[in-house]
Parts: structure tokens; C-alpha cells; sequence
């Protein structure tokens, strides 16, 4: 079952034109990573299709349809619907996006508060459960923590976890290792895979790290200069592509046991 | 394979150790005891996560901060003693690169100034030499002479990082300090500077301490490769076959870590649980005991010291390999 199809889009800054023709289908349960070099577009489509375009950033051509639904002409109500219960997004640094002068356990229950019609107490309670089952040891100490009281690899579970809190069946998730030491990525790498084993979410990542990438993908998206170079398998992309691009990318990437050049 | 050689130790590092006093009256210790060797034309990679001390160790060696104890000999002498003239005579053996190529540069100088300003400061050179000798510095780091007349931000992240390693060599020093050289570049770029790298350490027989936390990266061109925990020398292993050498169980975690193309991606990831402790309350034990999987009573109650596996292998663990 597809659940998200992006045809022949095309998304400009004013009157710069970045992504060009971008087509991309995900099915359900599906993961897919989107790799390239920085200012390929890569951040550029999954934000457009949670209509995140920064300022002056428009679709200007072709349709990102999602469930049978076109998402370019959502108005404020319907988005507000669809985030958060349908579709949600994970950052780079999910500290970021919470209020450094409020307690996580607060931003997440104004989050909560948002989406559904609960009193405070259990919007809290439900917070604590989620962050329980993100493995986070002593989740009401994070709730009552400020970002800035956090590691980097708790606010990223405080991030999945506020993203995961109404199971969406997509999860957008934007450079979401890059900020953390190498044994904490693994874990939320592994984090994100359980997902969809338990809870069948089909997941985007934008990535420049092609290990993380091709581990996760079941599907492989090279972009460059705003154009998709390749996609296709993650066996297609790794072994069999003629893309002179592709290969060359992939070779790029250092690994162990791997070329030595002394 | 990397002998190890002592007639061409350039720099030794003897029981280092860095104490920071935080507000609160406790310690941070940043770096514990460190002892590290480097040779001449040899790569040591530091490999370790953030906060293992790492980078606080090698900025000693440009004397951006002084070790609380320990000695570091270099040209036969201990350096982190020099003051005043003496000092500065020495800085230009020694030179380093930063993480971030757009925020190491001042925006307001050309390239020229840029790459000549130390070879100006140490009188190497006359004002009139700058233009040919600018020219000479970026070819040797492959890029188009015409480079010299351009701002900084009019370049990208790899050509940035290819004028501050020519920068770094403009003064041709023995030892260069590499703090996540490549990491704020992408795969593809990193590799042609890794190449670069490499090339020039075999010309001129430098010595690199190259800063990094992906060991995927760094065993593709250290000869000796030193993983910090914590500020403890954990293991200090050969470039070459880490797979198939690393002991410690950190080591081995970190090795477990690595995602990469060419990995079996069938294979369930078990990554170690939690996060490193803070560096504020040191165990009295074993720095990794909390996360260990192996972890015996011996490891809580007492600090295993590096002991020798093998001439080019030191390892820090209570259990037997």
C-alpha cells in the first residue's frame, strides 16, 4: 500500500528553484533515506511535506499526495489535524525546538494539551509513559528537567518520543543522529527500527551519514544539486548501480577494515 | 605494519593530567594520567566520545592550555614549562587544525595574508615573497593559485579546510594537531582531504594527532590508535586490523558502533547501554565499569593501569586476553 507519493515536484526559495522533479514513493512500514551532499535539497523535500517550507519556500509545481490526499492544499485546520497524529517530524536537535525556559515535562504537555482535549494531570502521566517507553531511565526527572539539563542523546529521545506520542504512520526525521557521540546514535538508530517493528510507522530520514543510512533504508535516495541521482534498493544502491555519482559516494565512505591510505 | 622505532619519538607525554575546579568546589578531571608517545611521520589517532578529554589533551601540545601535572618532552626539553620567548620559538613546530575551517580564520584577511601570516610573524619571509609563496602553499594543497586574493567565505568547507592545512604547513612543523579536521565535511570531500593528508605526511614526514570520533574513519590512516574514556587512556592499539586487535570492551563497543556500507546489515546492532557518567564524580574503580558488560568486583574497587599486550598494544581492562 503506498502511503505517500511525491510527483514531479518542484519546490523554489523567491524565485530560486532547489528541488527539481522530485519523485518518491513510500509504502506503508517502509523506510526510506534520503543521502547527499550538503545543500543537495534533501531537508528541503521531507520539510515540504510536512509543509514546513521556511519563509519564501513554496511547491511550485507537481503534488505531494499522502493517504489518496493531496497535502498542498491543506488549510491551517486540516495540517493542524494531520501533524502530530499522522505525520510527525524528528530534528536534529529536538532541544532546540522545546522552550529553554520551560521544564520538558511542560513543553510536552502544552504538545499533548494541543492535540487532544485532557487535563493536565494526565497529559503529564502520559508524557511520563511515553518517555518510559522510549527507554528512558527515570522519566519523571527528564519531565521535570530543562532542555539544557539533558544529554544529547535524552533530548533526542524526548523528540521521538513527543513524535511518537500519537503513533503516527509516518515519521519524518531530519539529521536525527548527527548531533551524538557514535554509542548513543546506535542506540537511537536501533530506537527508530523498533518503531517500526512495533508500531508498523514508515519512516524518512534525511541523512549525510550513508552507514546510518543504508543500515536503516529498505530504500536508498541519492540526492545532488536538488535533483534525485538515484534510488532504489538498498542492495541496488550499495552494489549494483551504474549512477557514476552514486559510486562514487558510496566508496567515499570510510569503513572498517576498509581502504587504508598509509 | 607500524614498528614501533624509539630513535624517532618526537613527543612524549608522561603522566598528564588536567583538573578544572567547577563552582560548586568539585573537580572536573578532564584528562587522568595520560601517557602518549608520537612518532616521526606516524599518524596517532584519538579516538573517544565527547567530554572523554580528548581534545583538552592535544590542545596542550599548542599550548592553548597547560596540564595540571605531567610533563610533555618535545625537542628534548618539557614543553608545558616554556614561557616567553622561548615559547613562541618552539609554537612553530608545532601547528594545528581546526574542526571548523569558517570560524578558524579572520573574515577580513585574504587567503595570502591568511597562509603568510605566520611565515611574516617568525621572518621567514620578506612582504614582497608573499604572493609567490602563497601560490606555492595552495597548489600544495591542490588548489588554484588565483585562490590567494579570495576571502575565506568565498570558498567552500573543503577548500576552506585545504587553506588551513596549508596554513599549518606553511611553517613546516614536526607535529600537526588535527581537531576533527574532517567532520564538518562531507564523505566525499573528507576523503580527498584525508588523501591530502596523507600524502603530505609521507612528503614531509610529519607527525599528526588527529582528533576523531569515528573510528571507522580514523583506522583508515592512523598507524597507532589511542580510545579515550572518560579522560583515561583506555587502549592504545596499532591502525591497522583494529577489528580484529581491539581487546577492551569499550573499544569493542565503539567498534560495534560503526555504520558503514560494507557491514552485514542482517546483523540486530547491540549498542552498550547509557551514557558515559559525568567526569565531575570519577568511580574510584574502572572508568567504564557502569557500562561494561564484563564488569567484575575488582573493576569497581580499582583503576586498571595500561599494561602491555604486545609492544604496539596497551590496554587498561581487569580482564585477560
Amino acid at each position: 500500500m503506498v502511503l505517500l507519493n511525491i510527483s514531479d515536484v518542484d519546490i523554489s526559495y523567491g524565485k530560486r528553484l532547489i528541488v527539481k522533479n522530485c519523485n518518491l514513493t513510500l509504502e506503508k512500514g517502509e523506510i526510506c533515506s534520503i543521502v547527499g551532499e550538503s545543500g543537495s535539497g534533501k531537508t528541503t523535500v521531507i520539510r515540504a511535506v510536512l509543509g514546513l517550507l521556511a519563509r519564501g519556500g513554496k511547491v511550485t509545481a507537481g503534488d505531494i499526495v499522502y493517504e489518496g490526499r493531496s497535502l498542498l492544499t491543506l488549510n491551517d485546520k486540516e495540517w493542524r489535524a494531520l501533524r502530530g497524529h499522522d505525520i510527525s517530524m524528528i530534528f536534529q536537535d529536538s532541544g532546540a525546538m522545546m522552550n529553554q525556559t520551560r521544564r520538558t515535562g511542560d513543553s510536552y504537555v502544552e504538545y499533548i494539551r494541543t492535540h487532544e482535549s485532557i487535563f493536565t494531570k494526565d497529559a503529564w502521566a502520559k508524557g511520563v509513559e511515553m518517555l518510559g517507553r522510549m527507554h528512558l531511565p527515570d522519566p519523571d526527572r527528564i519531565m521535570r528537567s530543562y532542555p539544557f539539563q539533558l544529554s544529547g542523546g535524552q533530548r533526542q529521545r524526548v523528540g521521538i518520543a513527543m513524535g511518537m506520542t500519537y503513533q503516527p504512520r509516518l515519521l519524518l526525521a531530519d539529521e536525527p543522529t548527527s548531533a551524538l557521540d557514535v554509542t548513543t546514535q546506535a542506540q537511537i538508530v536501533r530506537q527508530m527500527l523498533e518503531l517500526r517493528d512495533e508500531y508498523g510507522t514508515s519512516i524518512i530520514i534525511v541523512t549525510h551519514d550513508i552507514g546510518v543510512a543504508s543500515y536503516m533504508a529498505d530504500k536508498l535516495v541519492v540526492m545532488k544539486d536538488g535533483v534525485i541521482e538515484d534510488q532504489g534498493d538498498r542492495d541496488h544502491i550499495l552494489h549494483e548501480t551504474d549512477n557514476a555519482y552514486t559510486r562514487k559516494l558510496m566508496e567515499a565512505v570510510p569503513s572498517l577494515g576498509g581502504k587504508r591510505y598509509v | 605494519m607500524f614498528d614501533i622505532d624509539e630513535k624517532d619519538l618526537v613527543l612524549e607525554a608522561k603522566h598528564v593530567t588536567r583538573r578544572f575546579p567547577t563552582s560548586s568546589g568539585r573537580e572536573l578531571v578532564a584528562c587522568n594520567d595520560i601517557n602518549l608517545k608520537m612518532y616521526k611521520g606516524k599518524t596517532l589517532g584519538l579516538v573517544g566520545e565527547s567530554g572523554c578529554g580528548k581534545s583538552s589533551f592535544m590542545r596542550f601540545l599548542v599550548w592553548l592550555d597547560r596540564p595540571s601535572e605531567g610533563e610533555i618532552w618535545f625537542h628534548g626539553r618539557d614543553i608545558t614549562k616554556l614561557r616567553g620567548e622561548e615559547l613562541r620559538r618552539e609554537r612553530q613546530y608545532i601547528q594545528m587544525v581546526f574542526q571548523d575551517p569558517s570560524t578558524s580564520f579572520n573574515p577580513k584577511m585574504k587567503v595570502r595574508d591568511i597562509v603568510c601570516e605566520p611565515l611574516l610573524n617568525f621572518r621567514r619571509i620578506r612582504s614582497s615573497e608573499k604572493d609567490k609563496r602563497a601560490r606555492e602553499l595552495l597548489e600544495m594543497v591542490e588548489l588554484p593559485g588565483e585562490f590567494a586574493d579570495r576571502y575565506p567565505h568565498n570558498m567552500s568547507g573543503g577548500q576552506r579546510q585545504r587553506v588551513a592545512i596549508a596554513r599549518a604547513l606553511a611553517m613546516e612543523p614536526e607535529i600537526i594537531v588535527m581537531d576533527e579536521a574532517t567532520s564538518a565535511l562531507d564523505v566525499s570531500v573528507q576523503e580527498t582531504v584525508i588523501e591530502l593528508i596523507t600524502r603530505l605526511q609521507r612528503e614531509k614526514q610529519v607527525t599528526i594527532g588527529f582528533i576523531c570520533h569515528n573510528l571507522g574513519l580514523i583506522q583508515s590512516f592512523a598507524h597507532q590508535i589511542a580510545v579515550m574514556y572518560l579522560g583515561n587512556i583506555v587502549e592504545v592499539l596499532p591502525g591497522e586490523n583494529v577489528d580484529a586487535v581491539a581487546c577492551h570492551p569499550y573499544t569493542r563497543a565503539l567498534i560495534d558502533s560503526v555504520f558503514d556500507t560494507k557491514m552485514d546489515f542482517s546483523k540486530k546492532i547491540e549498542p552498550i547501554k547509557g551514557e558515559p557518567p559525568s567526569p565531575l564524580d570519577l568511580p574510584a574503580g574502572c572508568p567504564f565499569a557502569d557500562r561494561c558488560e564484563k564488569c567484575m568486583d575488582i573493576c569497581r574497587t580499582e583503576r586498571p593501569q595500561l599494561r602491555a599486550l604486545s609492544p604496539e598494544h596497551e590496554i587498561a581492562c581487569h580482564l585477560t586476553f
